[in-house]
Parts: C-alpha cells; structure tokens; sequence
C-alpha cells in the first residue's frame, strides 16, 4: 500500500476546497477571536471568489471536455469530473452564495444574534456540498455532497428562531431525510443494477441488453427522479416549498432559490448524463411531472398574496421548465435544463435581492406583502426597474431577454423529440406565468393614492416619529441588487454569455 | 448596412432613454418628450426608407449555441410594411402633439412608441426565424404599458382586463408559433427565413408539415386575429389611447398575416394546402361575424376594432388561395388597412377627446356640419373601409374574393367559391355598418354641442392619411409591383 489509492489534483477540486476550506477557517477564527462579524463575511467572500476562479478551466469547454480527479490507479474511473455544465453550475452556485451573503450582511446598527459564524460557515458548507455534487461521479461522493448541500439548509432556515422558521425547517427536514431515503434506495438499486459504484455511461451501458437488471435501472432512476424531486420542489414533492420560504429569513430564502436548486439540478444531470446513451426514447415520468409542476405552480402563484410565498410557487413552476427538457434524453436536453436554471437563478436572485432591499427600507410587513408594492415605481425607480426587469426575465418576455432566450433553448429539446403536447402544455403555461409576474408588475407600476414613504410607514407603526427618519437599504443590499441586475442586463443583451458557459 | 443597423438602432436607444429618463415634474417635459421622439421617428423613417432602397444584407453571429444569428434584410413583401411602419412612427408622435398623454410619465408614453415601433421594425426586417420571434414579443410589454397606464381611465377594471386579455393572448399566440418554429427549424437544420422557403418542407412528410403549420396557424391567427381567436381585439382597442389603437390596428395585427406568409406559407406548401380551407373559413366567418357585430354596436372605437376583424379575414382568404394574385391581394390588403384603420382610429380617437366617449347612441353634433375636416376624413375612411372602388379598400378586397373564386389547383374549388359569395356578403355588411355610422355622426343638421375643427398636427396627419387613401387607391400598383417578384417565387415554389 505503499503507493497512493487516489491521484488528487486540488487544482480541478478548487471549487470545492474552496468554500470547504472557507467553512473552516471561518469557524476557526470564531474560536479564536469572538465577537467579529464582517471578518467572517470577508473570509467567505474571499473563499467563494477563489472557488469561482477555480471553475473558469472549466467553463466553454467543447462537448467532450472534462476536468477530472481522484482517479483510481492503474488509470481506472475518477469519482471527481467537471464537463463544460458542471463548471458552468458550479461557478453559478459560488456566485450564488455570493449574493446570498451580500443580502444577509451584518448592520452595525443591530445587535448581534451572536451566530453569524455559524450563519456564514453553514453557508459555505452548503455551498461546498452543491459544487462537489456537481463533479461526483461515483455513488458514495453523489449522495454525500447532496446530503451537505441540502442540511446546512435546514439548520439556516431554523436559526431565525421565529415560530414560522421552525415550521418551515420542519418541513424542509422531513423532506429532506426521505428524499435522502429514496436516494439511498436509488444508489442501492443503480449498484444491484450495474455492479458499479460509478455514475457513469460505461456502467448504465453494461445493462443494456440483458432484460432482468434493466428494469431495476429504471426503478432506481425513477426513484431519483422522486428524491431529486424534493429537493427541486417539483409537483408532487414541492408542499415544504411555500413553508421553508416563508419561514426563513429573506437571504436564506434566496439561499434555497438558488444554491439548493443548483445542487439538486447538478445531482440529476449527472444520472440523466448516464442514462443517454441508453437511447431511452423518453422519460414519460418527467414529462408529468414537469407539466404538473408548471401548472399547479403558476395556478398556486397567481392566488399569493405574500410575494415571498409568490417566488416560492413561482420557483416550483420555474423547476417544472428546468425538468422540461429532460424528458428527452440528451446531451442537447442536459444543455438546456443547465441554461434555464441559470436564467433562473439570476432572475430570482435579483427578485429576492430588490425584495431584501425593501424590508431594510419599507419594513418586512411591508415588503413582503404584494399589495405593499403599490408606486414602487415612484417611491423607488431604480428598484422598481430591477425588480420589472428581474419579473419579466422570469415571464421571458423582452426585456427580460435572457428568460425568453432560457425558455427557446428548454423548448428545443421537446420539439425535437416531437413531444408535442409536452410542448403545447409548456405554451399554456407561458401564458399563466406571464399572468403571475405580470400582476406583481401591474402593481408596482400602479399610481399610489398619494402616499410617500414616511407617511405611510408613520400609519403602520402609529408613530410620529418615523415620519422623518429615512431608511436606507444597507449598502451590501444594494451592491448585491447592482451585481444582480447589471449580470441580468449584460446576459439580456447576449445570453450567449450564460449559453456559453455550458459549452458550445 | 450601417443604415439597416441604425434604423434599428435610433428607436431602441431612443426609447430606452425616454423610459429611463425619470419623472421630473419639468412642466417641459412632455414637449421634449415628444421633440426627441419626433426627430428619433424622422430620422428612423428616412433611413428605413434608405434601406428599402438600398436593400443591404446584415449576418451576425448571436447565439452560436442555439444556431441563432442576427439576420436582417429587405425583399419586396416587407418593404412596403417597412415604410407603413415607419410613417406610422411619426404620425402616432405628431398626432400626440394635439393630445398630450394623461395617466403616466410622457417619456414612458413616448419610449414605449418608440420600443412598439423597434420591435415592428425588426419583425419586418428579420431573416431569422428565432429572431424573428424575438421581434415578435418586443412589443408585448410597450404596449401592454401603453394600454394600462396610458388607456381610457374610465373603467379601471376593464383597462387591467384589457390589457391583460391583450398580454395573455397574444403571449399564447407567439408561444405557440415557437413551438411550430422550432419544430420547422429542426427539421430543415436551418433557422434562416429564405433557406426554409426554399427548402420548401423537404424532409417532413404530409403529417408533420400539417402538425407543424397548424400550430403556426393558431399563434399567428391569435395574432391577426383570426376568428375565433379574435376576442381580445375589441376591448384592447376600446381602451387603448389613440396611438396605441393605430400601432395595434395598422402594424401590429399584420405582424401575424406576415409570419404567415414567411412561416407558413413559402416553407410549408403541403401542410399549408391542406389546412386552407379550413383557415380560409375561419377568414370568411371573421368577415360575416365582424360586420354583424358592426351592425349592431354602438362604441364607436369597439365598432373599428370588429370592422378590423372583418377586413383582416379579407386578408386571411386572400392567403388560403395559394395563387400568385391571392398572396398580392392579401399583402395590399394588409397595407390598406393598415392605411384606412390608422386614419379611423386618428379621426375616432380626437372624436372621443371631444366628446369625453365614443358611444353611438349620444345624439352629438353632425361632423358634416361643425367640423368638416374631420367629417371628410370620416367619409373617406368609411368609404375605404366599405371597399368603394378608386379607394385603398377596394383592391385587396376585390383580389381577394376574386382569388377565392378561382383558387390554386389543389385547393376545393366548389367550396372556395362558396366561401368567395360569403365574403360578398361580407362587402355588403360592410356598407351597412359603414353608412349607419355616417348617418348617426356625419349628416343631420345639429350644430350643438360644438366642438374644434382638427388642426395642427391632428389635421396633418389625417390629411396624409387621406391622401394616402386616394393615392393608393388609384394606382395600387405602387405596391403590388414592389411585392409581385417576390410573392411570384413563393407562389411558383408552392404550385410545384
């Protein structure tokens, strides 16, 4: 044994050592000096910018390309592999939590709750667990970096304290242990099937023509369509979805938007990338449930009155289009699914950073209430513009052009295997999805009855005093909404730069 | 090529600006609004009319991942729709000088004319079916914006269901036509307009060309709109301010009997021809449902929005002939009402403001005797709109019917002719409903309440309009030699 079981190149594993690494130090340094709070931001923010630059080797990478380690010797399977869309999902999941920690910034003004080290280093774990997921090419390594993607999770959500928060990271718990349990039936089923603890084409391939193990292979895929399902909040395992929003505190919410459904997304690539070359014709089961998705989402949406729970519904119907085109198995359909959860993320992301923005300035009550929207546009034009821009990207109507060019590439793949009334289920439901954003938009740009800022808030609160007090957002808030709207602007004008990265 | 991108160019810029420019309560501001917006109209004007001249070609690389390039270029089918857009563009600006926008910022106002006018613009300009459906839905939000904050305030209900019907259908048309796109694209390997016409649906059996049109044919009726998709037409048009009602009826309504043209027509034949008949009902039912509709109602804005019903299933049949004087009638009759809708809703939106309502049964001052330019102008667009001969009216409507009568040789001949008296019928519903609006509005002799003449700007644009009705009228040939050469291949191209 005296020679090394795993070659490991850390320069292809830097995404995930990355914020690993961040996680701990953050922890460390808690320990060591207590009572700091923006060192721990900094040290995160540092760790995830390195953990981006890492994946840049990655990214564009012709059809083919691949960075991998851990291989095992002897030139055997590597159980770490990124392709063009991997790196393309990692470094979206790194800027992710980027802009999650912006939102979550600690105000000097405020007390502190005493565990932001926890807050951030959960964050990072988290994150790590959504890159690794990405790359993990054999059972053991895929189930694990979901397990860390999705806990940190639970715990975030829980943290706030509030009776809601507990609700909500209940429900996100049960969820996750037995999405957990179908996952670890799946694998068990992938290695009963296969005889290999690789995630790979070669191993789905040895099934192929003998009739006994293949129906197994299609059970343990369906079942990780099931687990994968929980976690991308599809119909019908999304019920902890509007709960978990709900309950968590605003960043978190953002957190679970985005890093969550990149993580999860990335685990079912990988299984969907195995099977391809099978020829399977296509996977009825994720043509229902994708329209499933869609429907009841947009339908569930449309009745919010709580905006926060209106991006939730919002997010499982968006999930159904991310799904959509894997029904037809392909290399193109893994393409697509991969650009439209990243025009997803960004146009969300910007949603929940404006939201965030307004709870410092206008109050949670407020803010999170849709009918509180009412002259954003007048109270607050440039807001009132990122979140149009962020709500049409999501409609896919120009000028968010990005989600209309998101909503091309997820059509290809059904129209090309002429599953056409997946595809005419997908029209209808453009239309519903148009209907949910477009009246939070009519409400923003509605004329308010005269009511500016102070007085209204002075109404709520039954004080006098806050009539002159202006509320700024934090400064992080609005650097997290520039960021945000300036990359939705940028890729509006040439989503080939989001196109690009999965690969050309 | 320059001078393609900057037409392009100045009213995208132009309207983002305005959009963006905040709302200063500057008393000046709408004056300068409509200033920039005026000279951005003028010089978008001239250099689509140096493009239709020159006939540059422009080929970009947009989204290599999707095989989707910036493909522009000018033929003799958009040309003519080019030049009404863009004259258009400065008539809604000059008219708005006469009646200020009320309900928002006027530089939102000005820029989402501007946005409407960018998206009509590359619609008509694009060679590229996915940017093609791009253009399609650049105007969706300007003028979604247009009908709910710029509308008829009367009603607040019934202006977000306005603008929401209008939204929401319309979304469903173009969504639906992408699927039908990307299925044509798929097929033929090829997004490029031309190279589908000439591929001609090789590759795609009887079937498939018949799922794929059908699924166009929809989108694009939405659009038009097509009987029985035609219900958000009324209700976006009563509500919508003046330049939106004529951006909607004189453009917008053609953007979809265009796609037919470019989408359905030339790159399916097959699927095409057997669907026909049943689009050219459709038309046929649209012309007889409108005028009866016109009989009867009694807002006036409402009545010009089912007349468009009723002139574009005149277009509709004109298409379903698959004969080379078919496909010309329809794209003249595109143009004319383009034409006659324009100056109707120009003349019925100052008639509105001067009346504060468009109902018909308000007995009002006879047009004839306190305001005859506006009544000439009213005489003129009814007459056009009745298809009196020597006006622009009459041709499309009489190629039309006349190509129904004799259609191309694989459609039912029988049923087409029967179709062809049905929308004779039409013609005569149309004089119906044509001279009840004269003689409720235009004769008599009260003289109270009085209001202005038009003048200005107002009187201007109806004046051109006018002209443009006689002009046409008597020498059609203006346009149909500029689209003849074209619509010849495509016909050549579909007989084979």
């Amino acid at each position: 044994m005296s020679q090394a079981v795993v070659a490991v190149n850390a320069g292809v594993l830097l995404p995930v050592l990355a914020p690993a690494i961040g996680a701990a130090v953050v922890l460390v340094v808690d320990v060591a000096a207590q009572r700091l709070r923006r060192t721990h931001y900094m040290i995160a923010l540092v760790s995830l910018v390195v953990g981006a630059v890492g994946t840049f080797a990655g990214l564009g990478m012709v059809a083919g390309g691949v960075r991998q380690t851990l291989c095992l010797p002897g030139g055997g399977q590597c159980m770490y592999a990124a392709d063009a869309v991997a790196s393309g999902l990692q470094l979206a999941a790194l800027l992710a939590a980027g802009v999650t920690l912006l939102l979550s910034w600690p105000d000097d003004k405020k007390q502190s709750s005493g565990n932001t080290a926890v807050i951030v280093s959960l964050v990072l774990a988290a994150t790590a667990g959504a890159t690794a997921v990405a790359g993990a090419r054999d059972l053991g390594s895929w189930l694990v970096a979901l397990e860390l993607a999705t806990l940190p999770t639970v715990a975030l959500v829980a943290l706030r304290g509030a009776r809601s928060a507990i609700s909500g990271a209940i429900a996100l718990l049960t969820t996750a242990l037995v999405s957990f349990g179908l996952l670890a039936l799946a694998a068990a089923l992938w290695f009963t099937a296969t005889g290999s603890g690789f995630l790979t084409p070669a191993a789905a391939l040895a099934v192929i023509d003998d009739p006994t193990r293949r129906p197994i292979l299609v059970l343990a895929v369906a079942l990780v369509v099931a687990g994968i399902g929980f976690k991308l909040s599809l119909v019908p395992f999304h019920a902890w979805t509007p709960e978990a929003y709900d309950g968590a505190p605003l960043p978190i919410a953002a957190f679970l938007a985005g890093v969550s459904k990149i993580a999860a997304l990335a685990a079912l690539l990988i299984v969907i990338r195995a099977i391809a070359p099978l020829g399977a014709p296509a996977l009825t089961t994720i043509a229902i449930v994708a329209a499933a998705s869609m429907t009841l989402g947009n339908i569930m949406a449309l009745r919010q009155d709580s905006v926060v729970r209106l991006l939730a519904w919002s997010t499982v119907a968006q999930a159904g289009w991310v799904v959509m085109p894997l029904a037809a198995v392909s290399s193109a359909a893994v393409f697509a699914s991969g650009a439209y959860l990243l025009a997803y993320v960004l146009a969300t992301l910007l949603a929940f950073a404006v939201v965030a923005a307004l709870v410092q300035t206008r109050g949670a009550a407020r803010a999170r209430d849709l009918s509180g929207y009412q002259g954003l546009v007048h109270d607050h034009p440039v807001l009132a513009a990122a979140l149009g821009l962020a709500l049409l990207s999501l409609a896919g109507l120009p000028p968010g052009v990005l989600g209309l060019v998101a909503k091309v590439t997820a059509l290809r793949p059904v129209v090309a295997s002429e599953l056409w009334l997946l595809a005419v289920i997908a029209a209808v439901n453009a239309v519903l999805g148009v209907a949910v954003y477009l009246r939070w938009l009519r409400v923003v740009m509605a004329t308010a009855d005269a009511s500016p800022d102070a007085t209204a808030e002075a109404g709520t609160d039954g004080s006098v005093a806050v009539r002159v007090r202006v509320v700024h957002a934090h400064p992080a808030t609005l650097v997290a909404v520039g960021l945000a709207a300036v990359a939705l602007v940028v890729t509006s004008m040439n989503p080939q730069l989001i196109l690009g990265l999965l690969g050309s | 090529m320059i001078l393609l991108l900057a037409a392009l160019a100045i009213p995208a810029l132009t309207g983002t600006a305005l959009i963006l420019t905040g709302r200063d309560s500057v008393r000046a501001s709408e004056a300068n609004a409509n200033l920039v917006s005026l000279v951005a109209s003028v010089a978008t004007a001239a250099l689509v009319v140096a493009t239709v001249i020159t006939r540059p070609k422009v080929d970009y690389q947009w989204l290599p991942s999707l095989g989707v390039r910036w493909q522009f270029s000018v033929d003799g089918i958009s040309a003519p729709l080019l030049i009404l857009t863009a004259a258009l563009g400065i008539a809604v600006v000059v008219h708005a000088r006469s009646y200020p926008p009320h309900g928002g910022s006027p530089t939102t106002f000005y820029g989402c004319l501007q946005l409407v006018e960018l998206g009509a613009l590359a619609t008509f300009l694009s060679r590229d079916a996915v940017v093609f459906f791009l253009s399609f839905e650049i105007v969706l939000i300007p003028m979604w914006v247009l009908i709910s904050r710029f509308g008829d305030s009367h009603d607040l209900p019934a202006r977000a269901d306005a603008s929401g019907r209008f939204v929401l259908y319309t979304v469903l048309g173009s969504t639906l036509m992408l699927v039908g796109i990307l299925a044509l694209v798929h097929s033929a390997g090829t997004a490029n307009l031309d190279a589908l016409a000439a591929a001609r649906g090789a590759g795609l059996d009887r079937s498939a060309q018949m799922v794929i049109a059908a699924l166009l044919l929809v989108g694009l009726g939405i659009k038009i709109p097509m009987w029985p998709f035609h219900t958000w037409l009324p209700p976006a048009h009563t509500i919508a301010p003046t330049a939106g009602s004529v951006l909607l009826a004189a453009i917008l309504l053609k953007m979809g009997t265009y796609g037919i043209v470019r989408l359905v027509i030339a790159p399916l034949p097959i699927g095409f021809g057997a669907l026909a008949p049943v689009f050219a009902a459709a038309g046929v039912v649209g012309i007889l449902w409108g005028g009866l509709a016109c009989l009867v109602e009694n807002d006036l804005k409402r009545l010009i929005a089912y007349s468009s019903v009723a002139h574009m299933g005149f277009v509709v049949l004109g298409l379903s002939s698959g004969t080379t004087v078919g496909l010309q009638a329809a794209l003249f009759a595109n143009i004319a009402h383009g034409v006659v809708s324009a100056l109707l809703f120009f003349l019925v939106g100052g008639l509105k403001e001067r009346w504060g309502s468009a109902d018909l049964a308000t007995a009002r001052a006879a047009l004839r005797e306190v305001s005859p330019r506006l009544g000439l102008a009213l005489v003129v667009g009814f007459a056009a709109s009745l298809g009196l001969p020597g006006l622009v009216g009459f041709w499309g409507e009489f190629l039309a019917m006349y190509s129904a009568w004799s259609p191309a040789a694989d459609r039912p001949e029988g049923f087409m002719r029967v179709l062809a008296v049905l929308a004779v019928t039409g013609t005569a519903v149309a004089a119906g409903y044509s001279l009840r609006v004269l003689r409720l509005i235009w004769s008599g002799d009260r003289t109270s309440p009085a209001h202005v003449d038009a003048h200005g700007g107002e009187w201007s644009v109806l004046a051109v309009l006018v002209a443009t009705v006689l002009v046409l009228g008597v020498a059609p040939g203006i346009v149909l030699n500029t689209t003849s050469k074209d619509v010849s291949v495509i016909t050549s191209e579909v007989s084979r």
